[in-house]
């Protein structure tokens, strides 16, 4: 039973691999992940919403230290929220995504 | 008469006969807006987004009026349902049916005198790129005309419904949204036999069209594109920047029947800030005045051909649309006149045969992203133009001194009503990937922070002023900007529809308040005044939650910070 449990992980692991975009993200550094890359998609749309940069509320909410988790976000940005976030799943590779969560996370919590 | 001629002469009776059913159509059975908006207020009804081709904003209806507004009490209410970021249109009104549209682009017609529903047609969206729009999924209006309803929709198409069954007619799929992510928020104008609407653009990557539709068929009669669109505008982008330059023309323009002219106002360019700062004719991401963006531009609506037009602000650095604010048709010392507000605070007044400067005047106080703008030629004086790095006190904020919901203006006083809106904004510009192809992306370019004028806080106004000079007769302050459209009236009333929820009623020559209701939601759409059955109503749209509204919670507190951003309605008022 173990066994069969443990195939049908890998084989789903790999079909999601397979599947390129559509891989569930993992907690896991994705290699070339870069804060500057973050830096520089969330200053073309994110910072539209979630202003200076994220450090401060307005149309959205303050990201500079958060305590939602990374999956928590990443799904977020995936899908979205129906009349407060648009859904940026198919305009951003993982990497994309990853740079971003680099980015939020090095923002410092100043309170604001 | 020869067999041959005798079937001619048959023929060409048959077509004459034909007209003139077609025409008496158009003016009884279906409201088709051609006569009546040759009529300013067009009498009982409303049969376009801005009251009539003039932009007026007005209702002649004087049963109503400033002596007995106090007895003004709610008739009936419509709640559309799925609300998403509010109600935000402008409902129209034909031979006593109330048309009009709620966020998804979902369609009612409703007994203007009773509030009882007739149809309702909700066209099926694709869900996926709603859900991936910023722009999204409010309607902010329809147009009517050839016994049909016409409506945008956020996923790039054009819909005509028939009026009477409200059966879909034609279905048009004029932009790929998909690939572009832009579609239509704004109302249609229908002029003759075409239906204009434009798309979404600005912050977007993409070349922002308008289109004009064959109002029988659907077919597409001509695009004008508000980026690069001709030889002369493609030569102010440098490089490529033109294929991802923004622009568009996301609200419903004016006409002027006498010179057969569409005024329609375009959006700002992509990205929004230049990290170029001063040296923006020759470097940065978009060189160049970018034409047609930020401008007012005059189209024939036969062909889409341009005739005229200016540029409001060239090489728009702030985010200060000309697709915003309503195209004022007026006469004045034997002047033919329009009157445009522009997104960055200032009223451009213009000659109506060529938009030739008249004057400019400023609407609201906070504005330093220019010194000045010459009122004789339209020049902007001592540009901010902000290089890479931090800036403070920038004013108007983004949201700007003016939004896109319309003033009114009054033949019986002369006055024109307008909200501006007091707030600046500190900001990074930064130097950012360049977007090289349209896609699904935003292109901004800088990191902000709204804020409070040096020295006071946010707010708004309401004032009424000579729409030629600018020159205030009165001003009634709100602690927050108000972000309705204002209706004026024959009975000397302006409405104002505030931002807490509050619609108010002044004296058109004063701006005494005579009368106010709680409607208990932000109000963030439309306002007109009709007559059904003998009686004149007035109808607000209540719902809270546009992309300027959202920025209230943060800046102001309570009641914004927890309002519903998917509740709305339509409240109908008359006299008890």
């Amino acid at each position: 039973m173990g066994r069969i449990l443990a195939l049908a992980i890998v084989l789903t692991l790999a079909a999601t691999v397979a599947h390129g975009q559509d891989r569930p993200p993992t907690p896991a550094a994705t290699p070339g992940a870069d804060p500057l890359i973050g830096q520089q998609i969330f200053t073309n749309l994110c910072g539209f919403c979630h202003q200076d940069g994220g450090r401060v509320a307005g149309r959205g909410p303050r990201l500079a230290g958060t305590d939602r988790p990374d999956e928590y976000i990443l799904n977020r940005i995936r899908v979205g929220k129906e009349g407060a976030m648009p859904a940026y799943g198919r305009a951003f590779s993982d990497v994309q995504l990853r740079s971003l969560i680099a980015y939020i996370r090095g923002l410092k919590d100043e309170g604001r | 008469m020869t067999t041959q001629r005798r079937a001619m002469y048959l023929v060409g009776l048959a077509m004459v006969a034909t007209l003139v059913g077609a025409c008496s159509m158009s003016t009884s059975d279906t409201g088709t807006p051609r006569a009546a908006m040759a009529e300013p207020g067009g009498g009982n009804d409303w049969t376009t987004y801005h009251g009539t081709y003039e932009s007026w904003h007005y209702s002649p209806l004087t049963q109503i009026n400033a002596d007995n507004v106090k007895r003004l009490r709610v008739a009936w209410v419509h709640h559309p349902g799925r609300s998403t970021r509010g109600l935000q249109s402008m409902p129209l009104v034909s031979n006593g049916v109330l048309y009009y549209t709620g966020s998804y682009s979902r369609v009612w017609a409703i007994d203007a005198a009773t509030g009882t529903p007739l149809w309702s047609y909700f066209p099926k969206l694709n869900d996926d790129l709603v859900a991936a729009q910023t722009h999204s999924p409010y309607t902010r209006g329809i147009a009517l005309g050839h016994g049909k309803v016409f409506v945008g929709t956020v996923d790039g198409r054009l819909i005509a419904i028939d009026q009477k069954t409200g059966q879909p007619a034609w279905d048009t799929k004029l932009i790929n949204s998909e690939k572009l992510t832009v579609g239509f928020t704004g109302a249609p104008l229908l002029v003759k036999d075409k239906v204009i609407i434009g798309a979404q653009g600005g912050e977007w990557p993409g070349r922002g069209p308008i289109f004009g539709v064959d109002a029988a068929s659907g077919r597409k009669a001509w695009e004008f594109i508000t980026v690069a669109g001709t030889d002369e505008a493609m030569k102010t982008w440098g490089g490529d920047s033109w294929r991802t330059g923004g622009g568009g023309g996301w609200m419903a323009g004016g006409y002027d029947a006498e010179t057969n002219t569409v005024w329609w106002g375009t959006g700002n360019p992509a990205p929004l800030y230049d990290w170029a700062g001063s040296d923006w004719k020759t470097a940065g991401p978009r060189p160049g005045d970018n034409l047609y963006t930020t401008s007012v531009i005059a189209l024939d609506p036969d062909t889409g051909k341009l005739k005229f037009y200016h540029q409001e602000l060239p090489h728009d650095a702030w985010d200060f649309d000309s697709a915003v604010g309503e195209f004022v048709m007026i006469d004045r010392g034997g002047q033919k006149l329009v009157v445009h507000p522009n997104k960055g605070g200032h009223v451009f007044v213009y000659n109506r045969a060529d938009a030739k400067i008249v004057n400019v005047w400023p609407l609201v106080q906070n504005i330093n992203f220019v010194k000045g703008i010459d009122p004789k030629t339209g020049a902007l004086i001592g540009r901010r133009d902000m290089a890479l790095g931090k800036h403070t006190n920038l004013c108007p904020a983004i949201a700007g001194g003016m939004s896109w919901n319309s003033g009114a203006y009054s033949p019986k006083t002369g006055l024109y009503y307008k909200i501006g809106q007091e707030w600046c904004m500190d900001l990074e510009v930064v130097k950012t990937t360049p977007v090289l192809e349209p896609q699904a992306q935003l292109n901004i370019g800088a990191n902000f922070t709204l804020r409070n004028p040096e020295g006071g806080k946010a707010f708004g106004h309401v004032s009424g002023r000579d729409p030629v000079t600018g020159q205030k007769k009165w001003e009634v302050k709100f602690t927050e900007p108000p972000l309705a459209s204002l209706l004026a009236t024959g009975g000397n009333l302006v409405f104002v529809p505030d931002a807490r929820g509050w619609l108010h009623a002044y004296n058109a020559e004063t701006g005494q308040e005579l009368w106010s209701h709680n409607n208990g939601l932000g109000h963030n759409g439309g306002i007109i005044s009709y007559s059904a059955k003998g009686k004149q109503y007035i109808a607000v749209a209540t719902g809270w939650g546009s992309l300027v509204g959202d920025e209230f919670g943060a800046l102001f507190g309570e009641p914004f910070k927890s309002m519903p951003k998917d509740a709305g309605a339509l409240v109908v008022f008359t006299l008890e």
